[in-house]
């Protein structure tokens, strides 16, 4: 047995799994194995259940620190102490984000609160560095927790005052008559993980390994080891070896059993009947007519089935929640905005497809009206808690999380952590930097690291030629990371998982403050807390909900019109000719590379089609082998209206007719099931749980096995067919939508397209100003709206407001009214008469405050007149200035970004001192000498650089001249199918979806529009830096333009390079200085246009440093 | 004397161990206590690891003795 260990969950001070770790103690022939992590339960869950699992008897404590600095064990002896450990560690928490505090601050208990919470634990005196040793501390202890709840704690580190302190220990034990008990320390499960645990101390102070010396340990001795080893490492101590035997089998507490936990209205009599009439005084609102009786009947079966679950308070619990929401939408939005009208939230996941839900107003689609069947979300079998998934704006979704926490007490809710693990690009990055290489060349491996990938030595190759990875430090950067692959790097909070329960939360798991304020965490993950039994309520925050709510504002402020998204037309001809013609920059869900491709083919024309569109490009479907047949399908369809799609067998047709005999939605995963096998529904969904959960394929096979004798006996299908359809079926084990979730979603993609096509400048500026959000980073939104039309206007002083606005567009002279401009597929653009002004906090570099400061002095003092006057008036730091001037921010006042750095420069705006900022004397700044104009490249950095939007020239614009037998965008169309190409362009998006068999999908833009490049894996794995960091590329390779395709447009790459001055036509080898961006480096000469080749060579260097974070590798946006 | 010489520096010794490692003569002389033992483990990461155990003992004449045996080339030292 081993009474003290420390996994992955202290957060770089343990370098294995729970798991690694009970399966290494059973090996090493250990019965018993407690779990003590510094200062928290985060991996205790996950522990038990491998302990269980495995047959390992589970201790469960935590190293706790005082506020001293000193640490003691605590061992769970019962059910109480298990409380009181959560407590104790709440406690510890309580103040480690007190405000002021810049970071995070370490837990700390104070010895009255371990005093006060003592029973049912256990007291061990603490590790040998920084245990209780004196003896006045250890009676304070003994105090606590009694002669029969202390052991003063022996370990044997292998340390110069080992022997020395134990003697002492052990005679202060005799001196109090106290037992000891020896114990390892542990940091890791096995010796290959001592390095890393090294460098993760290396790591956790910020120091390299060399420096990190004094405090890691001094040798491997905190690997598990047998035994026998711990009795021969304490042969002097023979009683604290059997005293620790004695100790392990008293503590009886099993974490894996009732904590005591009850959500909200678990218990509530009078839940159901309550349920009822609340659904019942609802029904005759929603339905009338013919459409009432099924619906009746729909919503008795449901209520049938909940009353049998006892899940009506989980409803009513769900409803209270989104009656909270609509209290709190009422304050964030205002009483008499646009908004308004809008639902707080809506619902999202399986819960869609539930008449209760939709009465209820947990979701806004009517389940019968879109054919959506229960079974995926609530059947008579269910053993576990079905999912409600609510959607937020982001807005009210911020204060609504507070104000969960207020309405059921900070005691009774919190947040649901999540623990970010390390991956190749991370561990290269720090251990890296613990390693002492050189930070340059670690960047290069990162940047061109698969992120996913466990390959570090491949990556290492690839920046940095052959030979390296195997070498010196890079080697130990190679084992390194792989080892640290998949271990938590710390604790954040999930996107919106809460739990609430009746009895204090704190009894079940410790709850922690979060980096956010207000906000609190439980210490388990979401699986972990599905372990313990909690209701996991998700109140998620949507980008585009947010966007769409902002749209409808802006509409209403502009144009005085007020929208009711759910009163739209969903049959509107241009929202759909835009939809099928792939124009759906922005929208929600069918704006990706992917689903673009797939709309030209798939022309959806009403919510089902789409809803069908929004689940189609996902795993499941495409490794179903879903894809292609249904889009062949729906072709076909639509050329010849009496085509019957072919469906392998007859009991199959009312299961997938709507998807054309293929599988596209979860739940027909189950209906299949059900029909061709027989199975139960309760079954059919175990089938689903199995195919969705990691390492299944035992249970899958053995459904395998009932599915093919199901088939046989239901439906008396052949053995041939049977396997077909288990191939579809178990094809699907990837992530795939159900089909409610896909009508909610496929509605919101409809609404956003409908505000795209009918009030653009305003859908634009919505989706600016929400940012981050979506596919597109800003400057590609930017670009594609010029390209219809939408008229851009640049950040100033004096006309941009914090965020970015719409703003009237002046009629032209004489009064004619301007011609309505068409979009790139001829689709009439909606703002005519608005363009879309940048606000200043596209400005980086300048503070909130200071760009509200601002905008409030303008409007309090009028606009600013002269660079002196704003450098008095704005209150802005010379810095944040100075990035507004280089921004272009202040051309309207000194001409161009040169003169109004040099006016700046002059008017010596204020300056900080303790207290505040004193403020400048608006002096006149005199005349300004003659400054050479920037060029239109180095605008064009001037303005990556500031705001990451550029809405002068495009980067291949400039470019262009210089850029012999490259075909533009535009031409790819006429070009002839096959022939081999030549194109350039700004990087949009990198994909590599892991369906795609290491194919890289990229997305290029120029001034015309967008290129889809094919890269095949050779290619890619031959230019790895070029696809993966390089801002700018060129191509070369055989465009593909097939018939069947709908218009779609590829290049398969052959050869791909960055688009560096070398390769640009004319260029000389000239090199000049490099203006970077920086506007202290802008005084240098610079060439006029047309753009010559020294000024190319530092245009495009400058570019890699200043170019705007796209979509990169399912790694978010990054440069 | 030539050049500056690193003050306690380790010297090379004659050791015999018993089957455990655990020193038993060192330079003729009986080690007749052993008080302390430790293990240093460093610089793994570089060309030149660490792996010494160190002993700290008392000597047939009541000398205070370290020694450390290299644990990767296998030789012992003298510390102390």
């Amino acid at each position: 047995m081993e009474l003290h260990c420390h996994s992955a969950y202290s957060f770089l001070d343990g370098a294995s799994m729970p798991e690694e770790l009970v399966g290494a103690a059973l090996e090493l022939g250990h019965q018993t194995l407690a779990l003590t992590d510094h200062d928290g339960v985060w991996g205790s869950m996950e522990f038990a259940h491998a302990a269980q699992g495995l047959g390992l008897r589970a201790i469960h404590g935590a190293e706790l620190s005082l506020d001293d600095g000193r640490h003691v064990t605590l061992l769970v002896a019962s059910a109480r102490g298990w409380s009181n450990l959560c407590r104790l560690l709440t406690l510890a928490h309580a103040h480690t984000r007190d405000s002021g505090s810049p970071s995070l601050r370490p837990a700390a208990s104070s010895l009255e609160n371990l005093g006060d919470h003592a029973e049912g634990l256990v007291c061990l005196t603490g590790c040998a560095e920084r245990g209780v040793h004196d003896e006045p501390g250890v009676r304070r202890l003994l105090e606590a927790f009694g002669r029969e709840r202390l052991r003063i704690e022996l370990q044997r580190p292998f340390l110069q005052d080992d022997r020395a302190r134990n003697r002492a220990l052990s005679g202060l034990a005799r001196r109090l008559d106290l037992r000891c008990v020896a114990t390892g320390n542990i940091h890791a499960h096995a010796s290959s993980r001592v390095h890393l645990q090294d460098a993760f101390v290396a790591l956790r102070h910020n120091v390299t390994l060399e420096a990190s010396e004094p405090l890691r340990r001094a040798n491997g001795s905190h690997v598990l080891a047998t035994p026998g080893a711990m009795a021969a490492r304490f042969r002097e101590h023979p009683q604290a070896v059997s005293e620790t035997a004695v100790l392990a089998e008293q503590l009886d507490f099993n974490l894996v059993g009732d904590l005591g936990y009850r959500y909200p209205g678990v218990e509530d009599q009078t839940a159901q009947r309550r349920l009822v009439e609340l659904c019942q005084a609802r029904l005759g609102d929603r339905y009338g007519g013919a459409g009432l009786a099924a619906a009746g009947d729909r919503l008795e079966e449901e209520l049938r089935v909940i009353e049998a679950l006892g899940l009506a308070g989980f409803f009513l619990l769900h409803h209270d929640m989104l009656e909270l929401a609509r209290e709190v939408a009422v304050e964030v939005r205002g009483p008499d905005t646009a908004r308004a009208l809008l639902p707080p939230g809506r619902g999202r996941g399986s819960s869609v497809s539930s008449i209760v839900c939709y009465l209820t107003g947990l979701s806004h689609i009517d389940p019968i009206a879109s054919g959506l069947s229960l079974g995926r979300f609530l059947n008579p079998e269910l053993t576990s808690l079905p999912d409600i998934d609510l959607d937020f704006p982001r807005d009210i979704r911020e204060v609504l999380i507070r104000r969960v926490h207020d309405r059921y007490g900070r005691d009774r809710a919190a947040l649901v952590a999540t623990f970010p693990s390390f991956r190749s690009r991370a561990a290269i990055r720090e251990l890296g930097k613990v390693l002492g290489l050189p930070p340059a060349e670690i960047e290069r491996v990162a940047r061109g690291a698969d992120g996913f990938a466990r390959r570090v030595e491949r990556d290492v190759e690839a920046a940095l030629g052959p030979g390296r990875a195997g070498s010196g430090r890079w080697a130990w950067l190679k084992s390194l990371s792989e080892e640290a692959y998949g271990l938590p790097r710390h604790v954040s909070q999930h996107p919106g998982g809460m739990i609430v329960a009746t009895r204090p939360l704190i009894d079940c798991c410790p709850v922690v403050p979060a980096a956010m304020e207000g906000r609190q965490l439980v210490q388990w993950d979401k699986d972990s807390c599905a372990d313990a039994g909690f209701l996991k309520i998700d109140l998620l925050g949507l980008g585009m909900l947010s966007a769409v709510e902002r749209c409808v504002e802006s509409i209403a402020q502009v144009r005085g019109t007020r929208i009711d998204l759910s009163r739209i037309p969903f049959d509107d001809g241009p929202t759909y000719a835009a939809i099928q013609d792939a124009d759906t920059t922005g929208v929600f869900q069918i704006e990706s590379r992917a689903q673009m491709q797939s709309l030209r083919r798939t022309r959806p024309a009403n919510l089902e089609e789409l809803a069908v569109q929004v689940a189609i490009i996902r795993p499941g479907p495409i490794q179903g082998g879903a894809v292609n047949p249904y889009i062949e399908r729906r072709q076909r369809q639509r050329e010849d209206p009496d085509y019957e799609p072919p469906c392998l067998h007859p009991s199959l047709v009312p299961v997938l007719r709507e998807t054309l005999g293929t599988i596209i939605f979860q739940d027909q995963v189950l209906e299949v099931a059900q029909a061709f096998a027989g199975f139960a529904p309760g079954e059919a969904d175990g089938l689903r749980r199995a195919m969705s959960r990691k390492r299944a394929t035992v249970a899958i096979e053995r459904y395998r096995e009932r599915f093919r004798a199901g088939a046989e006996r239901h439906v008396g299908a052949p053995p041939e067919l049977i396997a077909r359809v288990w191939e579809m079926v178990a094809g699907f084990a990837g992530f795939g939508f159900p089909k409610a979730h896909s009508a909610a979603f496929g509605l919101l993609a409809y609404q956003s397209t409908w505000l795209r096509v009918h009030y653009a400048p305003e859908f634009l500026c919505a989706l600016l100003n929400e940012q981050p959000m979506g596919f597109y980073p800003p400057d590609s939104l930017v670009h594609e709206a010029q390209r219809r039309g939408i008229e851009l206007r640049a950040v100033d002083i004096n006309a941009s407001e914090a965020e970015c606005t719409v703003e009237p567009v002046a009629p032209p002279a004489g009064g004619a009214s301007a011609a309505p401009a068409c979009g790139e597929a001829g689709h009439p653009v909606g703002g005519f008469g608005q363009a879309v002004r940048i606000g200043l906090g596209y400005v980086s570099g300048v503070r909130e405050e200071e760009i509200e400061t601002l905008v409030a002095a303008r409007r309090e003092g009028g606009p600013f007149r002269s660079l002196a006057e704003l450098a008095g008036r704005a209150n802005a730091c010379r810095g944040s200035l100075e990035q507004l001037a280089w921004s272009g921010a202040c051309d309207a006042l000194a001409g161009d970004r040169r003169q109004a750095l040099w006016q700046l420069g002059v008017a010596a705006p204020g300056r900080r001192v303790p207290g505040g900022t004193q403020l400048a004397l608006a002096l006149d700044v005199g005349e300004t000498p003659t400054l050479a104009k920037l060029g239109r490249w180095a605008n064009l950095l001037a303005d990556y650089a500031t705001t990451g939007v550029s809405i002068g020239d495009h980067a291949m614009a400039i470019l262009r001249p210089h850029l012999a037998g490259v075909a533009t965008s535009s031409e790819l169309a006429v070009l002839p199918h096959g022939g081999t190409v030549s194109v350039a362009g700004l990087v949009v998006a990198r994909q590599r979806p892991e369906t795609a068999s290491g194919v890289v999908f990229m997305l290029l833009e120029d001034e015309h529009g967008t290129v889809n490049l094919i890269v095949p894996p050779a290619v890619y794995e031959r230019h790895r830096h070029i696809v993966r960091a390089e801002p700018l590329v060129f191509a070369r390779g055989r465009l593909e333009r097939p018939a069947g395709g709908g218009g779609t447009i590829n290049v398969l790459v052959a050869t791909l390079r960055g688009l560096d001055p070398e390769h640009l036509a004319g260029s000389a080898a000239t090199v000049t200085r490099l203006p970077s961006g920086d506007p202290r480096e802008a005084g240098g000469p610079e060439q006029a246009e047309p753009v010559a080749a020294p000024d190319r060579v530092q245009a495009v260097g400058g570019l890699r440093a200043v170019a705007p974070p796209v979509q990169s590798f399912g790694s978010g946006r990054r440069r | 004397m030539s050049g500056a010489r690193r003050l306690g520096g380790a010297r090379a010794a004659r050791v015999q161990a018993d089957a455990g490692g655990t020193p038993i003569r060192i330079d003729r002389h009986t080690v007749t206590q052993v008080r302390e033992s430790w293990l240093i483990e460093d610089r793994w990461w570089t060309d030149q690891p660490l792996r010494r155990r160190y002993w700290e003992l008392v000597s047939e004449t009541g000398r205070d003795i370290v020694v450390f045996h290299d644990l990767l080339a296998g030789s012992w030292f003298r510390q102390r």
